[in-house]
């Protein structure tokens, strides 16, 4: 078991211990089941923890988001008893595109047909397909072709600025055994931010955080990196450029 | 704020009313929920499991949870990106506890500095002050603590495999494991 250490009144075993400890993740099966136990009967040590809880949040902001799979969300509904996502018509107060598209198993294979397919795909998903809302004002595609050293395409991006998304589809990409490929936007002059992780056996759609989308732009250069799985520590490149391109007007 | 792959997740004010009308059984807020933090709830589980596959039961099991007990969500005692994450975290260390995932566990170098301080370059203009409170209080920690404690949180590890993984005694481990914590916290209420 865990006696407390460092009492902060001199005597007084400092209950704060153990939250901090349950909170941490540090304590065995055993030791961890007890504590969730306490936590329903005893409102003190359930407060302690919380307030750890809330201390230690901000560590959260350096994991880097990963891409979920599609197949996930219909799994949740399923399980939740909700009904199917496509049945429903959930007002989306943020414009976002319409989930059906985005996780629709035809939409992925007719986009994998081929690199050029895929381009044309995706602008006509991005463009012609109908929207819940009248059609946008047009805005000219942005696209960047992410070469390797040799000059070999690997990924080809296309990007909706006006909804910041950006589909971005693999070629034949050889990712190392345990690795995983790590989208990068770099503006000019500016440090890589984050896109998140891509899937290389299939096209994915990237949103593009709010505070990016203005950086998506001529010249500006999006970059793959191999980086440990659950992305690159402190959201910087850890791993080596496999490819990279400037962002153009189509 | 770190990178994102969603739509401005964070806005702690647009979260808290997700959440407050998914435990009114809004499903269109729910989804809304979803799609603003599941890449992030991911990633904090995988992290922890490491299989995609686990991690992906973990996070299902996460959002069931959040549907069925979003009412249990009390504003007034966590923010809503605190209970959510807590929730991932939970789940994935008790997974991990239950022992049916498979992890590889890398050495643990207690000299090497694992405290970035520019972690949050991405978003230095957001990172509010409570972040830059609890990173510079880890940055007075001796850096043997501060490691054992980030690599704890981050990965879940328990007492024994922070005492294997970087060759020290248990004891020794759980020591500079508690007395981190005290000085963390000690720091962060001064």
């Amino acid at each position: 078991m865990n006696t407390p250490v460092g009492p902060t009144q001199p005597g007084a075993p400092d209950p704060n211990d153990v939250a901090a400890e349950y909170v941490l993740g540090v304590l065995d099966a055993a030791t961890r089941r007890a504590e969730q136990e306490r936590l329903l009967r005893d409102p003190m040590f359930s407060r302690e923890v919380a307030e750890w809880e809330a201390r230690l949040t901000p560590l959260i902001d350096e994991i880097v988001p990963v891409p979920v799979p599609h197949a996930l969300w219909p799994r949740i509904c399923a399980a939740a008893g909700i009904g199917p996502p496509l049945d429903r018509t959930a007002p989306d107060l943020r414009a976002r595109p319409r989930p059906g598209m985005w996780q629709s198993a035809p939409f992925w294979r007719w986009l994998s047909a081929g690199a050029f397919a895929a381009v044309a795909a995706s602008l006509f998903a991005l463009f012609v397909l109908p929207q819940v809302a009248p059609p946008p004002p047009q805005v000219a595609p942005l696209v960047a072709k992410m070469v390797q050293d040799e000059g070999k395409a690997l990924f080809l991006a296309t990007v909706d600025v006006r909804r910041g998304i950006m589909v971005v589809q693999p070629t034949t990409v050889e990712i190392p055994q345990g690795r995983v490929p790590e989208l990068w936007l770099i503006p000019p002059g500016d440090t890589p931010h984050s896109l998140g992780l891509l899937d290389p056996s299939r096209a994915n759609a990237i949103v593009v955080p709010r505070e990016l989308i203005a950086a998506l732009a001529p010249r500006a250069v999006v970059a793959v990196t191999v980086e440990p799985p659950g992305g690159a520590p402190g959201g910087k490149p850890s791993g080596p450029i496999i490819a990279k391109g400037e962002i153009s007007l189509l | 704020m770190a990178a994102s792959s969603d739509i401005h997740p964070f806005d702690p004010d647009r979260l808290r009313d997700l959440l407050v009308a998914t435990a009114g059984g809004d499903a269109g807020a729910f989804e809304q929920l979803y799609q603003s933090t599941s890449g992030k709830l991911f990633g904090i589980c995988l992290r922890i499991v490491q299989q995609r596959s686990d991690a992906e039961d973990v996070l299902q099991d996460v959002y069931v949870t959040i549907w069925r007990k979003a009412a249990q969500f009390d504003a007034a005692r966590a923010s809503a990106i605190t209970w959510l994450a807590m929730m991932a975290r939970n789940k994935a260390i008790d997974r991990l506890r239950a022992g049916s995932v498979e992890r590889h566990s890398a050495p643990i170098d207690l000299a090497e500095d694992l405290h970035d301080p520019n972690a949050s370059t991405l978003a230095l203009a957001e990172t509010n002050e409570t972040n830059r409170r609890l990173d510079a209080c880890l940055g007075e920690l001796e850096a043997q603590r501060r490691n054992l404690i980030r690599i704890a949180f981050f990965e879940g590890a328990t007492y024994e495999e922070l005492a294997a993984r970087c060759g020290a005694p248990l004891g020794t481990v759980k020591s500079w494991v508690r007395r981190g914590l005290l000085r963390l916290k000690a720091c962060l209420e001064r």
